[in-house]
This record gives structure tokens, C-alpha cells and sequence, in this order.
């Protein structure tokens, strides 16, 4: 993804919005789940969203997808046409199970589809090809009881594909999943981001950034950082272990830390890498 | 030090009576005390079950487990019961830990679990805010709602409970999913303190860069069967590497690292089977101070089983044995998509209406056979209900004997006893006919059968769009319903500590059961609403859209034609008797 100059389209525009739920009982303190967050989202980007529990980033991203909540002060603006028109997007959770109707893939996304009213004729051909676009094409009537948690999660987010979402929003979806499962789903929705999906990737796995994510972390309700995900490991000075990311106690990805460690060394590799293939690309790259 | 903890021979079924599937297969193994042990290996391959079966909340088929000189399980008359010795010095927790609450407050929570180790009020109360203050939870938290806390407190919150019981061996399921990174440090932190004292834990979990610097044996579980394994090894049969390992494998792949003894050393002496970061780029480092030095270029040969190619390797087989289990869970008999719901309930009626006209034990004898020979090609579907058709049939029984019995003299009249037989067997025929119906539609299809069939009352304003909505999300919730009240008598074993059978809540708990489960049953609901609306749900609507409808197809034909025929057939038959 070297396109500097990819077409700046604002989908979403946020301006000092502020959640305040309301009050569930006396003396309870009011304490803003979000406040005073100004962010743009464009088109085609992948947001990794991290924070600890807590942190309001669901509530960011349900505000982000047009949700109404109680509380809600700012503006919320979205420049983009969906198939269900004014409707808030869709969203996937860490358990899709919940929400889940159908018996089988195809029944699910089909019913949801419906449920969105799409015009009917396309719709078994969205759900088909939607569930296609997440490698589900050849289980389209396996019983859902039968499919791993991956598997489901993988219907979840066809669903949302059937529907043409400008923009997916994953809300801890690999959470839940055992590692092989979860680089599955991070894999297929890669891909749907290299065929230019936009997509909100909230979690607390570091090591499933990449160097081209807009990386946005939360903390207490505002933003600390939002920029190129490389910015956030930066330290100021080899030893002086003040990253942004050490800073606010995040666990770094292991290529990281390696990275770190030549830095003290008096290797800098720049850009600075935080996966396993950039550092390897970064070392056997060095001094040649 | 407590006692080890030994398996031998275990074997444990599925306990639904429609597969006897085996989950756990000859599983020997010894967990020691005094050390932490992890289980690793794919979702579905054992683990939890393993972990549930070690705190008694499976039945054992064959086999035994025992805690030093104590069997978990004990005779007492018919039954297998619990053992409290050794129930009482484990604290399992069992995965989703976070969502299992049942009081109004910390503080009841915290004495469920202590009630039945029966403490003393004062007691109590210390090791309660002991238990808080290893968790990381401050002590205010005991009046608050334990359903009001942040999911990383209601996690903390699950392992105080587990704490507070002091139990000498812990069994988790998963318990870093979804903890940020400061939750896990404290997690390991609790696990090490447990471990100084001597004490036993065995953890299942997929996260290995957290928890195998901790762990002093490794278990792997596959298939249903356990092994143990030395850590490095155990890497490879857990679903993915760890971190360091893909970072050093991707470092050979580039020829950027030079082959280094310290990759994969068996046994190291830093808790990780694998080199600590600074390890790795003391060696880097010395690589590249040579490069920029002599500016030459080190040929490194091609190692053909360099660890990234040999880790690759090692999972293609791992994935060829899953295979053929996969295949097996294909085939499970006829698809719900076979016939139009429509005609399996016009065919249902046509058939309960004929049985319903049968008058004499004849008539009702050849209705039965009818029904058994019709109920052949769907009999997978009716297993699952033998143990209802069992208690309906004896309770049948009982209403004859009642029925036929004079008291005045002391008599039993047949008369009066048939009419009985002949009214409850043919209730029961059509019962038996039903029970197949609902595998043979989706909830889904039930949903367009109905819009399709009534839709035009839609246009006198009846809602039955909504309604046939409905329909399918009652589907929908009834198996949660009864999942629901599973996974709470699970708990009160797990928690309560209850020594009755399984899966059913002790009746002295019922009461206490009961309010929690109504309340977990509404926050059910609730997510599920939420979870709906968060897929575009429930937002109104204009005109109705059908995406798919359904079609009266020949196999249709085929079912409403035998069903006519049988019922016309037994109404002629009745007429010519």
C-alpha cells in the first residue's frame, strides 16, 4: 500500500464528541466513557484501534458507525451512501454468536441481508458471493452448530460485506479464537482491506499491526495517539525506553523489543520495524 | 506441598444421548503438585473438557482420578458422588469466567464461592480482602454489582472468587482472552505466588508468549488423548508459534541471522523455551558489526530444514491428522432443506387428524404401526426423545392403574382403565409424529413458510411480518434458554461445590439459582437485542423483502401424498372394521 496520494475521501468526521452515560443510580459518579474525541476516518484505511479494558474504545467505534447512545454530545458526520439508508453500520463482536438467526452460513447472511432490505433479487447472489470474498464459499449450508468460532466470526463479517458497509468495524473479533483461527480471520480481512475495504480493527494484540496501519490507541476516554503505526514505537533516544507505547504499559510485539535492543546496541533500523518479516527484511537489508 | 494429581485410564463420553461421541480418550497423566502445567493444542481438541473432567463436572466412563490417596469420585449407593476432599481443594474456572455472576453484590459473590468451605464471618472477610488485593481490586468494589464492573474487573473478579477459597490446586480455562496487557502481568503474578507455596495449577490456554515462561510442564492434549511434552516441542502442537519463534524463523528465512545455538535450545534456564530479545540482538548485532566491518558478503548456505521450513512442515502434518475427524462431523443424516415446511405441517395435520379418529385398541394398534413405519427414514431425529416417550409412556401406566382401581372392594376394572390407554396412546402417536418436524425446517424457513402463506394479512394491518420475525428468534432463544441452565448447574458444582449429579441444579439450590438465572436470562436477551441491532435489525421497515422463497417441490409431493394416503388409509380401514 505505497499510495501516499490515495483518494483522501472523508467517509466518517467526528468533532469533540463526548459520552456521558446516564445515571443508573445516586451516587454514582458521572464519568464520560469518551470525551471531547475529533477524528477523521477516510476511505480505503485500516484503523487498528487499541486501548486497555475500558479504555471507550467500542464506544468510540459504535459512536463512529452512527449508533445512538445515551449520553452523546458533538457531531457525528458521515459522507457515505449504504444500502440501508440512515441506518447505523454493522458491527462484529467478539462473540457474533449472539447475534447469529440462520441455521446454516448461507440462511444467516441471507436473512440479515433481508432483514437491511436490499432489493431481493440480488441478495442470494450478495450472500454468496460475500460469504466467497471470506472463504465460506464451500460451507454455505454446514450446519452453523458445526463451524469453529472463527468460522462464525467469518459469517458475522460476510454479513456485513453483503451489505456493502463502507466500512467494517471489528470489535475484538479475534479475541475469542485460538491463534490459528484468529490469523484466519485477520488474513481474509486483510485481503478485503487490500481490495479496498476500509476497516476499524479494534484489539489488544499488538503483533497483529503492520507498519501501513493508522494506529489510534485510547486511554481514560481520549485519544493519546492517532498516526502511522511506526511513530508509536519511536523512542527519543536509544536507552531511553519512553516510547509512547512502553509509556502506557502496552505489552510491544517481541520484533519490537529485538529492534529496541539493537537500538542500545547502536543498530537503528529504520523504519523502525515491529513485525517479524519487516525486521527481518530491515537486518538483512543493513549496512548493504 | 499438596498431592499430585493423577489420571489413569479416564475415559469420558459426551453425555447427550444422541452421539455417544468420546471426548476423552485412555488419558494418563500425572500433574505434579507444585508446578504449574500447561494444556495445549487446537480448539476442540480436549482441553476444556480435560479441565472439567479433572474438577468432577463430567461423569468418567472408565478410569480413575485421584488427588494423593482420595478418588474424586466415591460410591454411595447407586450413584457416584462427589468426593468434598478433594472438590473442596480445587478452584476451577471456567472459560467466559467474567459472565457466571449470581448475587447483587462482590461481596455475596465472594461468599458464594467461600460458603462452603464454611468460615467464619471474620475469616471470611480477610480472606476475601486478601483475595481482592491479589487480584487487584480495591476493597470498596464488595457492595458494588458485580455486573457494573468493566470486563477487566469482572475478570479480576473471577479469580479473587477462586483465591479466596485458597484452593491448593487452580484450573484455568483461557484465562488471558481478552485481558490487556497489565491484567495478564498480574495474572502471571498470582500464578507464580501459587506456585511458591507449593501449590498446583494447570492452565489450558492458547497464549503461549504470556504464560510458557511460567509454566513448568507442558500437557498436550489432542484428539481427546494427553501426552506430556517438553516445552520447545510443545510449541509446535500449539495452534501457532509464539512470537520469538516466528521473528527467529523469519530471521533465518532472510539469511539475516546467522545460525545461532541459542535458537530452540531444549532447556533454558530464563522460564522460556525461547531467547530473550536482548539474546537475539546481542547475536544480530555481532552479525552486522562483522558485515559493516569487513563489508564482504556472508554466504550463508540454504539450510533446507531451516526452523520456519520445519515449523511449516510440522504443521502440515499436525493439519492432516485433523482431517478425517472433520469429515466424520459432515455426515449427520437429512438436510433441513429437504421438504417445504408447508407440506411437513399440512402432512403432520392430515396424519394426527386420522390418528385422532381411531376409536378401538385395534384401530389404534394399526395407527401405530403406520407410525412407526412412517417415523423410519427420520428415526436419527426421534433418539434424542426416548427419555420423554419413556416418561410418557410410564406415566400412561400409572393413570391406567389409577384409573382402573376400586377402592370398594379393593379392584382393578379394565373397563375403566381402556378408555384411558386408547385416549393417552393416540396423543401419544402424534406426539412421536411431531418430534422429527423440528429438524426438518429452519427456523428461517418456518419464517417464509408463514409470510408466504399469510402475508395477505398483512394488508389488514395484522403485524405478521414482525411475527414471523419472531417466530424464528424464539427458535433462536430456546436453546440458550436451556444452555443457560446447564452452564449454572455446572456452576454450582464448580462454585457450590454440590455433590449431587451433574448437570442438574441441587434442589437446596434451586431457590438460590433461581433469581440469578431470571437475571442472566433478561441480560441475555438484552445482548442478543443488542447484537441484533448491531446487524441492522429491528429498524423499521417499508415493504417486506423476500430474498428466497420457498418452492413446493416433487419430495414435497412425495411426503404429502404418503402422508394422505396413510391417514386416508386408516380412516377407510376403520370404516370397513
Amino acid at each position: 500500500m505505497g499510495e501516499i496520494f490515495l483518494e483522501h475521501i472523508v467517509q466518517i468526521e467526528l468533532k469533540q464528541v463526548t459520552v456521558i452515560p446516564p445515571l443508573m443510580h445516586e451516587g454514582q459518579k458521572r464519568k464520560p466513557i469518551i470525551q471531547n474525541v475529533s477524528m477523521m476516518i477516510h476511505k480505503g484505511e485500516w484503523i487498528a484501534l487499541i486501548g486497555r479494558n475500558g479504555s471507550g474504545k467500542s464506544t468510540l467505534a459504535k459512536v463512529a458507525a452512527g449508533y445512538r447512545a445515551a449520553g452523546v454530545t458533538g457531531k457525528v458526520a458521515n459522507h457515505f451512501h449504504t444500502a440501508g439508508k440512515g441506518k447505523p453500520l454493522p458491527i462484529v463482536m467478539q462473540q457474533p454468536e449472539a447475534a447469529m438467526v440462520g441455521a446454516t452460513p448461507w440462511e444467516d447472511v441471507l436473512l440479515m441481508l433481508e432483514q437491511n432490505e436490499l432489493p431481493a433479487g440480488i441478495i442470494p447472489m450478495e450472500a454468496e458471493r460475500a460469504l466467497q470474498s471470506v472463504g465460506m464459499g464451500e460451507r454455505l449450508h454446514q450446519p452453523l452448530g458445526t463451524l469453529s468460532g472463527g468460522q462464525k466470526q467469518l459469517v458475522a463479517i460476510a454479513g456485513c460485506i453483503g451489505m456493502q458497509t463502507p466500512l467494517l468495524v471489528l470489535d475484538e473479533v479475534t479475541a475469542m479464537l485460538d491463534p490459528e483461527a484468529s490469523s484466519t480471520v485477520l488474513r481474509q480481512v486483510r485481503e478485503l482491506h487490500e481490495n479496498g475495504a476500509t476497516v476499524i480493527w479494534i484489539t489488544q494484540k499488538l503483533e497483529e499491526l503492520l507498519e501501513t496501519d493508522r494506529l489510534i490507541a485510547m486511554d481514560e476516554g481520549t485519544i493519546l495517539f492517532d498516526g502511522q503505526a511506526g511513530a508509536w514505537f519511536e523512542r527519543s533516544a536509544p536507552s531511553a525506553k519512553d516510547s509512547l507505547c512502553e509509556r502506557h504499559g502496552f505489552e510491544a510485539p517481541y520484533a519490537a523489543q529485538v529492534a529496541w535492543e539493537l537500538e542500545e546496541r547502536g543498530i537503528r533500523l529504520t523504519p523502525f520495524p515491529f513485525t517479524a518479516e519487516t525486521l527481518a527484511k530491515a537486518v538483512s537489508s543493513y549496512g548493504r | 506441598m499438596g498431592a499430585d494429581w493423577k489420571l489413569s485410564g479416564v475415559n469420558v463420553y459426551a453425555q447427550s444421548s444422541a452421539a455417544q461421541k468420546q471426548l476423552l480418550h485412555e488419558v494418563n497423566h500425572t500433574f505434579k503438585a507444585g508446578e504449574i502445567t500447561l494444556l495445549v493444542g487446537r480448539n476442540g481438541a480436549g482441553k476444556s473438557t480435560l479441565l472439567e473432567t479433572m474438577a468432577g463436572l463430567h461423569s468418567i466412563h472408565r478410569g480413575s482420578i485421584r488427588m494423593g490417596n482420595e478418588s474424586i469420585w466415591i460410591k454411595r449407593g447407586r450413584k457416584d458422588r462427589l468426593n468434598p476432599e478433594v472438590t473442596l481443594k480445587l478452584g476451577l474456572a471456567m472459560q467466559n469466567a467474567q459472565s457466571q455472576w449470581f448475587a447483587a453484590s462482590v461481596r455475596e459473590e465472594l461468599r458464594y464461592s467461600l460458603k462452603p468451605y464454611q468460615v467464619g464471618d471474620a475469616a471470611a472477610e480477610a480472606r476475601m480482602e486478601r483475595a481482592l488485593n491479589e487480584a487487584g481490586l480495591p476493597p470498596e468494589i464488595l457492595t458494588q454489582d458485580p455486573w457494573t464492573l468493566s470486563g477487566g474487573q469482572q475478570r479480576r473478579l473471577s479469580l479473587a472468587c477462586l483465591l479466596a477459597c485458597e484452593p491448593e490446586w487452580l484450573l484455568l480455562d483461557e484465562p488471558t482472552a481478552g485481558l490487556d496487557a497489565v491484567g495478564i502481568q498480574r495474572l502471571c503474578a498470582v500464578l507464580a505466588a501459587h506456585r511458591a507455596s507449593g501449590r498446583g495449577a494447570v492452565v489450558a490456554t492458547h497464549d503461549l508468549d504470556a504464560l510458557l515462561p511460567l509454566a513448568d510442564a507442558v500437557a498436550v492434549v489432542s484428539g481427546g488423548t494427553v501426552r506430556a511434552a517438553a516445552a520447545a516441542a510443545a510449541m509446535k502442537h500449539a495452534a501457532a508459534a509464539p512470537q520469538a519463534l516466528r521473528v527467529l524463523a523469519e530471521l533465518h528465512a532472510e539469511a539475516a541471522l546467522p545460525p545461532l545455538e541459542l535458537a530452540l535450545a531444549p532447556e533454558r534456564s530464563g522460564g522460556a523455551p525461547w531467547p530473550a530479545a536482548s539474546e537475539v540482538a546481542a547475536a544480530l548485532a555481532l552479525a552486522l558489526e562483522h558485515r559493516t566491518a569487513e563489508h564482504t558478503q556472508v554466504a550463508v548456505p540454504e539450510d533446507s530444514s531451516s526452523p520456519k521450513q520445519k515449523f511449516l512442515a510440522d504443521k502440515e502434518d499436525a493439519k492432516e491428522s485433523e482431517l478425517p475427524k472433520k469429515a466424520i462431523n459432515q455426515s449427520s443424516g437429512m438436510r433441513s432443506d429437504r421438504f417445504d415446511p408447508r407440506a411437513l405441517i399440512l402432512s403432520y395435520l392430515v396424519l394426527a387428524a386420522s390418528i385422532f379418529m381411531q376409536q378401538s385398541g385395534l384401530e389404534l394398534l394399526l395407527a401405530g404401526i403406520a407410525t412407526v413405519l412412517l417415523l423410519i427414514p427420520f428415526r436419527a431425529f426421534i433418539r434424542p426423545w426416548i427419555g420423554i416417550l419413556r416418561a410418557y409412556a410410564i406415566m400412561i401406566m400409572i393413570f391406567c392403574v389409577v384409573g382402573g382401581i376400586g377402592l370398594d372392594p379393593l379392584s382393578f376394572d379394565a373397563g375403566k382403565a381402556w378408555p384411558i390407554v386408547l385416549r393417552f396412546g393416540k396423543l401419544f402417536l402424534i406426539m412421536m409424529l411431531g418430534m422429527p418436524l423440528l429438524n426438518l425446517m429452519t427456523p428461517y424457513r418456518l419464517q417464509r413458510a408463514i409470510e408466504q402463506t399469510f402475508g395477505w394479512l398483512g394488508k389488514l394491518g395484522v403485524p405478521i411480518h414482525s411475527f414471523a420475525l419472531i417466530v424464528t428468534l424464539i427458535f433462536r432463544f430456546i436453546p440458550l434458554l436451556t444452555g443457560e441452565w446447564e452452564r449454572f448447574a455446572k456452576l454450582a458444582h464448580a462454585r457450590g461445590k454440590a455433590d449431587t449429579p451433574l448437570r442438574k441444579v441441587p434442589l437446596k439450590n434451586v431457590h438460590a439459582v433461581l433469581i440469578p438465572y431470571v437475571r442472566s436470562i433478561l441480560r441475555l436477551a438484552e445482548q442478543m437485542s443488542d447484537a441484533l441491532e448491531a446487524r441492522g435489525f429491528g429498524y423499521k421497515k417499508g415493504k417486506p423483502v423476500y430474498a428466497f422463497r420457498l418452492r413446493f417441490d416433487r419430495s414435497d409431493a412425495w411426503l404429502l401424498s404418503i402422508a394422505g394416503g396413510c391417514g386416508l388409509g386408516l380412516i377407510v380401514i376403520r370404516s370397513l372394521l
